[in-house]
């Protein structure tokens, strides 16, 4: 076990919740935003590998409310890719550092077999306008801000069943910010906010769920898929992330018999930089949507129920 | 005899793309051997998906996952009316219009190609779409609708999804399915026949 964070007062996220990052109040008005999070490249275009990563960075910050301030790289490289490629990753990390409005400050690189990339990023937000993962009630919206697939067409794409071209669509979407879909989330005052990555649709929508009296629906007819995810899961290509995914989360998940196989593993897939899960009052969905604007992806997926314990049923 | 994949070890996608290697090979009864139960799913989907019987035992940790088919020579379409055992014919489709000379004319001659051939007792295994011979499929089309009377009966078509990309065209794709170099090239070195329009 870690050494919990302890009990000083300034600390208002810390280690001992499931939240996206950590806290840090400075005074009455401002706290800090801290998280960090680097992988090896999921795409072959390294320009795009560092808008991936950087985007799947700062979604943290946004996942709690915060606006990003400031970011330092992470890098792992191996010489012998060249430093054209390393610069290439850089630049897309810096294009998507400069989008959210932060400013790069530094950072650190190691020589290392594999590439890595990603961001240590700083941001601000109200101590009392901080968005957590807890906080949703029953019969509060479930929204996610972005389509689910990547884990699988990333699979696909290394085992050449599909290409990056073909991906496109996936790809935009990993490298899109969570800015809209947060500021949308507070002006509709969101009881609850987290993002999508490693655990897959259902791992994180459990860390909305407290220990009783809450439980969350989702329907599988009304997910947002990225296009060829459904073909690609058909045709085997289903991480192994899903499989552990569901092994560990199954317990607290009642999937209906309608839902078929590859629908199953969709709602485990890991995802890099994937939406935003929030959990809306009824009457701030018409405020969410016009925030939203012209942003297309997001979608209301589910409803938060009464619940004996933490359970997500999913639902044809 | 069987052929044997061994896949121990080795990580998704790996099983599937040996398992795919394989059967892409000629080989119709092939024994696959993981030593986790991701790799297990994924490969039993994938032959499956392919029109595969499939069985899979477990020994020591080990899973053993014999593939034999798919039951016809005509590959996913074996069910259909499409692809008679044994003949494996394939229509490359290369442009928009058919035959030289005037563009006007050649629109006319491809349309009415396509709409004798839904008719026709002989429908192709697969059909393959390159360059502006990807127009075919678009939506709006005048020979989108042949084309999905040939899909109704089993022809699966592969249309080149750099080519719907190079005419920004890909979103009004209409009949058929996006598809890469790999598979239109496996396509059509499987063909037993092949005719390119």
């Amino acid at each position: 076990m870690l050494p919990l964070s302890g009990a000083r007062r300034e600390i208002l996220v810390g280690l001992d919740t499931p939240d996206d990052a950590a806290v840090f109040m400075l005074d009455e008005e401002t706290a800090l935003v801290h998280t960090l999070d680097f992988f090896t490249p999921i795409v072959d275009d390294p320009h795009l590998f560092g808008q991936i990563a950087a985007a799947n960075a700062l979604s943290d910050i946004y996942a709690m409310g915060g606006t990003p301030l400031s970011a330092m790289n992470i890098v792992c490289f191996p010489c012998s890719l060249g430093m054209d490629m390393l610069a290439r990753i850089l630049e897309g990390g810096l294009a998507k550092i400069c989008e959210s409005g932060a400013v790069l400050l530094g950072g650190h690189t190691v020589d290392d077999e594999e590439p890595k990339y990603g961001l240590a990023v700083t941001g601000r937000v109200h101590p009392d306008r901080i968005m957590t993962s807890l906080g949703a009630e029953v019969g509060d919206l479930l929204v996610l801000t972005k389509p689910l697939g990547t884990g699988i067409l990333a699979t696909a794409l290394k085992g050449d069943f599909i290409t990056e071209t073909e991906m496109a669509e996936a790809i935009d979407g990993m490298a899109a910010l969570n800015a809209q879909a947060s500021r949308a989330a507070i002006l509709a005052g969101a009881h609850a906010c987290t993002d999508v990555t490693g655990f897959g649709l259902v791992g994180h929508l459990l860390n909305m769920l407290p220990d009783r009296g809450l439980g969350c629906d989702i329907f599988i007819s009304l997910l947002p898929v990225y296009k060829r995810t459904r073909e690609m899961a058909g045709m085997g290509m289903v991480p192994a992330g899903a499989h552990k995914n569901r092994d560990f989360l199954s317990s607290r998940v009642e999937i209906s018999p309608q839902v078929d196989d590859v629908d199953r593993d969709l709602v485990y897939d890991p995802q890099t930089s994937g939406g935003l899960l929030i959990a809306l009052p009824p009457q701030g969905l018409e405020v969410f949507g016009q925030q939203m604007g012209d942003e297309e992806g997001w979608t209301r997926i589910g409803e938060f129920v009464q619940g004996e314990g933490p359970l997500v049923r999913v639902l044809p | 005899m069987a052929e044997i994949v061994d896949a121990r070890g080795l990580a998704c996608p790996e099983p599937v793309v040996k398992t795919r290697s394989a059967l892409k090979g000629g080989a119709r009864d092939i024994e696959v051997l993981v030593d986790n139960p991701t790799a297990r799913d994924n490969v039993c989907r994938f032959a499956s998906s392919q029109g595969c019987e499939v069985e899979v035992s477990e020994e020591e940790d080990i899973f053993r996952i014999a593939v034999t088919g798919p039951a016809s020579e005509a590959g996913t379409g074996a069910d259909t009316a499409a692809g008679d055992a044994g003949t494996r014919r394939v229509i490359a489709l290369a442009s928009d219009t058919m035959g030289r000379g005037d563009e006007e004319l050649g629109g006319i001659l491809i349309k009415a190609f396509l709409s004798t051939l839904a008719d026709s007792d002989q429908p192709p295994w697969r059909m393959v779409f390159f360059n502006s011979g990807v127009k075919l499929a678009l939506e709006g089309a005048d020979t989108v609708q042949s084309l999905r009377n040939l899909e109704s009966i089993g022809v699966e078509m592969l249309v080149c999804g750099t080519c719907l990309d190079y005419f920004g065209v890909k979103e009004e794709l209409g009949v058929g399915a996006v598809s890469n170099m790999y598979d239109i090239l496996t396509t059509m070195l499987s063909a037993t026949n092949s005719i390119t329009i």
